[in-house]
């Protein structure tokens, strides 16, 4: 067991180190660089850009850059963005901190409300709830996130009940603690809902899937045989043995923690990473991109990871498997 | 029973619905890129068969809009012009299925216009524009999802199957191409093609790159499904009759994954439609004036469109049907192929 | 002592002086100039008379990235610098010509080459230290330092030397330039003036580059603008207060600015700006895109929106004629043949529907435009411009002039065809990410059609294109916008000259590759020496006539500038320069006084 989290320890870690050698690449095939959109400016002449280009080292040959990116980011700086001129870890790490406040709060919910769902479907299937769940999945996959998220803004400003984006008032340091938690809750009901609404069509569909597949299972007959009640059946008996495919769709979730937000964020202007890192994209300022894609795949490697050991730890029949081995 | 004839309702309603996309040059009484620059965001055109005298028509007929002087988009319905509706009527030329030239239209106004779910910015007629363009977005859709399932479910089976270290490359090759900012890998490759390409083709190649490189979610899906079904019993039993892997893969394990994949097709065909949007707004989607589901989607993320225009809810609405059937016949498969193969009725109050 | 009457006369002027002194002091004016700091000498600017204090909300398109305006490239960093810093000689937004600022008068030498500038006395900056010749002198050096790589350097290059800036005293400085300019003082707008004290360290230090950062406290950094740093809340909001030591007042003598605190939040989203400002949770809004225009201006209720007239910006078509020797494909050679033909180009100018463009992009908020100076910019916009009408008979007589002709396709539409009967096929490329130039890209595409030429939209991401358009110049047309920054033609100068790095449809030509292109740079290199307005007009349009006859770039239309503010913000005028609504912000002020809105 021990043997098996340190190799997987080390791979992830040559992940993320492959993942950095990979994205260095990337960026450099994309053609342009930071100062290209000073080129259309008529004040600045091309000498100064070419000056600037060089003074912050994009024109040197890309393995000594890459070196040289290392050597920062073990003095834990990674890198150095171009338009605010500063380290790029405090940049991302300040902005990280909203984005997983709004996520791990969506993803938690999101699977709260799947479950029941998805079970509820699958159990009705073919019938009056399953149907109008089905109906409402094909609605919600044909509208974009985009348009969900505006949608849940203009209904914002009508129903005068919601703030219109961000994620604090102006006055939020004058208020009270529960003022404070209040403020903050009114601020996120519509960007985790805009999240879980864009989500759900996913989970409940996979749910009901798996637990329509077990529920014709003997086991279960023999389970209901004996009179145990139906609630359990469903989620103590059901649920489990479907959880296979439920446990990877986990992981990614987890994995998603840090990018599944992004055009939400840019709509509700919640200051986390989606609209630094979107900027940045745009805008070519590799490092900042280097260095979100690095903290994300972090979550991805580590959401894998425990969906692994969840499915280890909960399916006995891939136990047996490494047992035997 | 119940089973194979519900299969055969979606896949009739399927059937249906692609045979109206793939005749769209029929039904569309226009061309869809033709451009009408005095009527932009007219609503949609109201079928009547009583006209304002309370006299009754055979024929259905629309009144024709006023633009309400002073106002750029406001229309009034103009009661003193009538344009009836005309069946089988010859209109622009088409080709029927991408060959066979033709001008008959389903329905038409001759040389009057018709708009029954009104135009876009340009003046476009937002129902020929959805037609055609379920054409290019539902062969994208197919294709990308296509690809995705394909790639993803040869490399979920190798890794489950065999497991060991053939397991832990493939799935951190996965985790790999998660992981990757592929956005700028899609720059360069639209940078790089050269401007002679078709954009059309282009699109559809972007398509396929990102069905190509979307492996990684249905892979790993599949690979936990494998990893439990390969110690089952009845594997064993069959290994031990001296099963070859690929017999043992083919009869027994893979079907197991038939319901991960059916929700997953159901699932991707919509979102890989839906994509093109994001790619549009980097620059790689469908190139005006070819019109797709995405673009004509795309129109409703701006909160101009959103309050003012609501016909453009219209081709979601459309769309919905289309959806529902791939979530129905992917029900209805995954139904057929139930492991368990208990007849429902003795299942009591679980179903 | 003896009774000499030229002593007695000068005692009696002497004690005439005291007595009139003396009551100098005592008199109202002057107490009141004593509490502004009897030696300070405020700019005064009439203007309605508003109340002070309040708080004002804005939104920003994005972050600001810096507060340093060395190395400011951003222009989101530049609104928030705008703000908090000032100049020697403004350009006023609302009439386009200059007016005293930091300097209270200025001198230019008969021969133009040099400016001596006399600034107030007694200005302090933001955090109460004073300030005078030496910091404009260091400020200056700043800008031309060649280790900097400020933008503002170029600005400052003059006839191929930069401006030699030298103390008269501590309260004037002269300017020396090599050659006259006809931009004259224009050229101090927007340069800032920056804190000696604060910045000389780090620039011996070479560390200039890390000072202004927005995480900075607030005393590490000073400008002489309305407003100074308060507070800095990342990816959320930027708190600015006012400026105590601020040298402008109004008609009354009250000190501004009258507000006391202005937030700029941090929302990256055109449309949730406008929700924004539907809700109440902004005050103001800016850059309003003509579809939410007509969406606010439906219901009006707390607010007005205001349409300020067409603005700068030019958006046009243009191909590529760049020279590109023995490199390019046979295609591209095929092609650029048509694009060098000045009746192909003419007859496309011809073609174009720019009513409809005006139209349908701008919703009729905007002007059809014919050449790069807009009707905007009143002072230089040549009235005699020719103006044809759309006519798709004079483009087809064009073409056929030229040696095209048509062909009758398979499905019975007409292709048109070059001499050797190649169809003629091109590729315009746009950004992907400019909702509006797409828009006019498949309205080109459309009217194009209509001549029989087939061409192809291709939505590029902005660098990508920007690559392919002055990097490896492999494209065939582009549609592109630019927005002056100036009225003064000087500011567009390197779209003009064949040297020039935004000479689009061929930058940077070591020498000029068409006659009308080196009669075009010898106007415009006149007109930047030129020393009346009159005869820098003459020239100019001179120019703009040339342009149009020859028609590199294809005009295409230019949109109005849009804003909107709540009823309860008083001295809301916005300008068709930049910063739209926050050029007069020190003069903007709550009507409701210390009742503001505080959300």
């Amino acid at each position: 067991m021990m043997r098996y989290l340190l190799r997987r320890l080390a791979h992830s870690f040559l992940l993320v180190f492959g993942v950095s050698v990979l994205a260095f690449l990337f960026t450099a095939l994309a053609p342009g660089n930071y100062f290209d959109e000073m080129r259309l400016n008529p004040q600045i002449a091309p000498e100064t850009l070419v000056a600037l280009r060089a003074q912050y080292e994009l024109d040197r040959p890309l393995p000594l850059r890459y070196a040289s990116w290392l050597n920062s980011v073990l003095h834990g700086q990674m890198g150095f963005s171009f338009a605010y001129n500063s380290p790029v870890a405090p940049l991302l790490l300040a902005r990280a901190k909203n984005t997983l406040l709004l996520t791990v709060t969506a993803t938690l919910l999101a699977w709260a409300l799947a479950l029941p769902l998805g079970v509820w479907s699958a159990e009705r299937l073919g019938r009056l709830p399953d149907r109008v769940i089905s109906w409402g999945t094909a609605t919600l996959l044909v509208i974009p996130d985009l348009a969900l998220a505006l949608g849940l803004l203009v209904l914002a400003v009508r129903t005068h009940r919601f703030p219109t984006g961000g994620m604090v008032s102006l006055d939020f340091d004058s208020l009270t603690a529960s003022g404070k938690i209040r403020d903050l809750v009114a601020h996120m009901a519509l960007p985790v809902a805009a999240l879980i609404l864009s989500a759900l069509p996913l989970l409940v569909r996979h749910v009901r899937a798996a637990v329509a597949e077990v529920l014709h299972a003997p086991f279960l007959l023999a389970a209901e045989g004996h009179g145990i009640p139906r609630f359990t059946l469903l989620f103590r008996y059901a649920l489990p043995a479907a959880a296979n495919p439920l446990l990877s769709l986990f992981g990614f979730s987890i994995g998603a923690l840090l990018s599944g937000s992004l055009l939400i964020e840019v709509v509700m202007s919640w200051p986390g990473l989606g609209p630094f890192l979107l900027e940045a994209i745009l805008a070519r300022d590799i490092y900042v991109v280097i260095g979100g894609v690095l903290f994300s795949t972090i979550f991805l490697a580590a959401g894998n990871f425990l969906a692994d050991m969840l499915l280890y730890w909960l399916d006995p029949r891939i136990r047996t498997e490494s047992a035997s081995r | 029973m119940i089973r194979r004839r519900k299969l055969a309702i979606w896949l009739l309603i399927l059937g249906v619905l692609h045979a109206i996309v793939l005749c769209a040059g029929f039904f569309a009484p226009y061309n869809p890129v033709e451009q009408d620059r005095k009527n932009p965001y007219l609503p949609p055109m109201r079928v009547h068969f009583v006209d304002t005298h309370n006299h009754l028509h055979l024929r259905p007929f629309v009144y024709a809009f006023q633009l309400r002087p002073g106002t750029f988009d406001q229309y009034v319905e103009d009661t003193t012009r009538q344009i009836p509706l005309h069946f089988f009527i010859a209109g622009a030329p088409y080709r029927l299925l991408g060959f066979l030239p033709a001008r008959i239209h389903l329905f038409g106004a001759g040389d009057e216009r018709i708009y029954l779910l009104g135009t876009d910015a340009f003046g476009r007629d937002q129902l020929s524009r959805l037609l055609f363009g379920g054409q290019v977005s539902l062969l994208a859709g197919l294709l990308g999802a296509g690809f995705t399932l394909l790639i993803g479910w040869c490399i979920g089976a190798v890794a489950g199957y065999f497991g060991g270290w053939q397991d832990d490359v493939l799935m951190r090759l996965a985790e790999l191409f998660l992981a990757l900012p592929w956005l700028y890998l899609l720059f360069a490759v639209r940078a790089f093609l050269p401007l002679s390409v078709n954009p059309l083709q282009a699109f559809f190649l972007i398509v396929a790159v990102i069905g190509a490189v979307g492996w990684a979610r249905p892979a790993r899906l599949v690979r936990g499904i494998v990893l439990s079904a390969k110690e089952r019993d009845f594997v064993r039993a069959a290994r031990g009759f001296g099963a070859s892997n690929i017999y043992l893969l083919r009869r027994h394990i893979l079907p197991e994954t038939s319901s991960v994949l059916l929700t997953q097709a159901a699932i991707l065909i919509p979102q890989y439609v839906l994509a093109e949007m994001t790619l549009s707004f980097l620059g790689l989607g469908v190139p005006e004036p070819v019109p797709s589901w995405g673009n004509l989607l795309s129109n409703l993320q701006q909160y101009s469109v959103l309050v003012s225009y609501w016909w453009t809810y219209l081709p979601a609405l459309a769309m919905v049907p289309f959806f529902l059937g791939y979530l129905g016949l992917a029900s209805a498969l995954q139904e057929r192929a139930d492991p368990y193969k208990i007849e429902r009725r003795s299942l009591g109050n679980l179903a | 002592m003896r009774n000499c009457p030229a002593t007695v006369a000068r005692c009696r002027i002497l004690v005439r002086l005291f007595l009139s002194f003396s009551a100098l002091i005592c008199s109202p004016a002057f107490a009141q100039a004593q509490q502004n700091n009897s030696h300070e000498e405020l700019l005064q600017i009439p203007g309605e008379i508003g109340r002070p204090g309040g708080r004002l909300v804005v939104s920003l398109r994005g972050e600001p990235k810096t507060l340093n305006p060395l190395i400011a490239a951003d222009a989101r960093s530049r609104e928030v610098i705008g703000v908090m810093q000032a100049d020697l000689i403004h350009i006023n937004r609302a009439t386009q010509l200059t007016e005293p600022a930091l300097a209270k008068s200025w001198k230019i030498s008969p021969d133009g080459l040099i400016y001596t500038l006399v600034l107030r006395k007694g200005l302090k900056f933001s955090d109460g230290q004073p300030m005078d010749a030496d910091d404009v002198l260091f400020s200056f050096r700043v800008y031309l330092d060649e280790n900097t790589h400020a933008p503002q350097r170029d600005l400052l290059i003059v006839g191929g030397k930069p401006i030699a800036v030298s103390k008269i005293d501590s309260q004037t400085i002269a300017f020396q330039l090599s050659k006259p300019y006809g931009v004259g003082e224009r050229l101090f707008d927007g340069l800032a003036i920056l804190p000696r004290h604060l910045l000389e360290k780090p620039f011996q230090e070479g560390k200039l580059g890390q000072i202004g950062s927005l995480n900075a406290a607030a005393n590490q950094w000073a400008g002489l603008g309305p407003f100074r740093l308060k507070e800095y809340v990342a990816g959320q909001r930027l708190v600015l207060e006012r400026n105590p030591y601020y040298w402008k007042s109004d008609a009354k003598i009250n000190r501004l600015p009258y507000l006391d605190e202005l937030v700029f939040l941090f929302v990256p989203n055109a449309d949730a700006q406008v929700l924004k400002f539907q809700s109440g949770e902004t005050d103001m809004i800016s850059q309003l895109g003509a579809e939410n225009f007509s969406v606010l201006s439906r219901q009006q209720n707390g607010y007005t929106v205001a349409d300020a007239g067409p603005g700068l910006e030019y958006n046009f078509l243009f191909f590529n004629l760049n020279d590109l020797g023995e490199k390019p494909s046979a295609d591209l050679q095929r092609k650029q043949k048509w694009f060098r033909e000045v009746k192909f180009r003419q007859a496309v100018s011809a073609a174009v529907d720019r009513e409809a463009i005006v139209r349908l992009v701008y919703q009729g908020r905007g002007t059809p435009l014919w050449g790069l100076v807009t009707p905007g910019n009143k002072r230089w916009n040549d009235a005699n411009l020719p103006h044809p009408v759309r006519s798709l008979d004079r483009a087809r007589a064009l073409l056929k002039e030229a040696g095209f002709s048509w062909a009758t396709g398979p499905n019975g539409e007409s292709t048109l065809q070059d001499s050797d009967g190649k169809p003629v096929e091109f590729s315009i490329l746009t950004s992907s990410t400019n909702a509006d130039r797409s828009k006019m890209a498949a309205l080109l595409q459309d009217d194009l059609k209509q001549l029989g030429m087939r061409v192809q939209v291709v939505p590029m991401e902005f660098r990508s294109l920007l690559d392919r358009v002055t990097q490896s110049k492999e494209y065939d047309a582009c549609i592109m916008g630019v927005a002056s920054y100036d009225a003064d033609p000087n500011s567009d100068i390197n779209v003009w000259l064949s040297s020039g790095g935004t000479h689009l449809w061929n930058p940077s030509q070591p020498h000029p590759s068409t006659p009308w292109e080196a009669e075009i740079d010898r106007l415009v290199e006149d007109q930047m020496s030129a020393r009346t307005f009159d005869q820098r007009k003459k020239l100019y349009d001179r120019a703009q006539e040339i342009l149009a006859e020859n028609q590199p770039m294809i005009f295409l239309a230019s949109p109005d500038i849009l804003a909107g503010a709540k009823n309860s913000v008083g001295n809301f005028h916005p300008a068709v320069l930049e910063p739209y609504v926050l050029w007069n912000v020190e003069q903007l002020y709550l009507k409701n006084g210390r009742e503001s809105p505080a959300r």
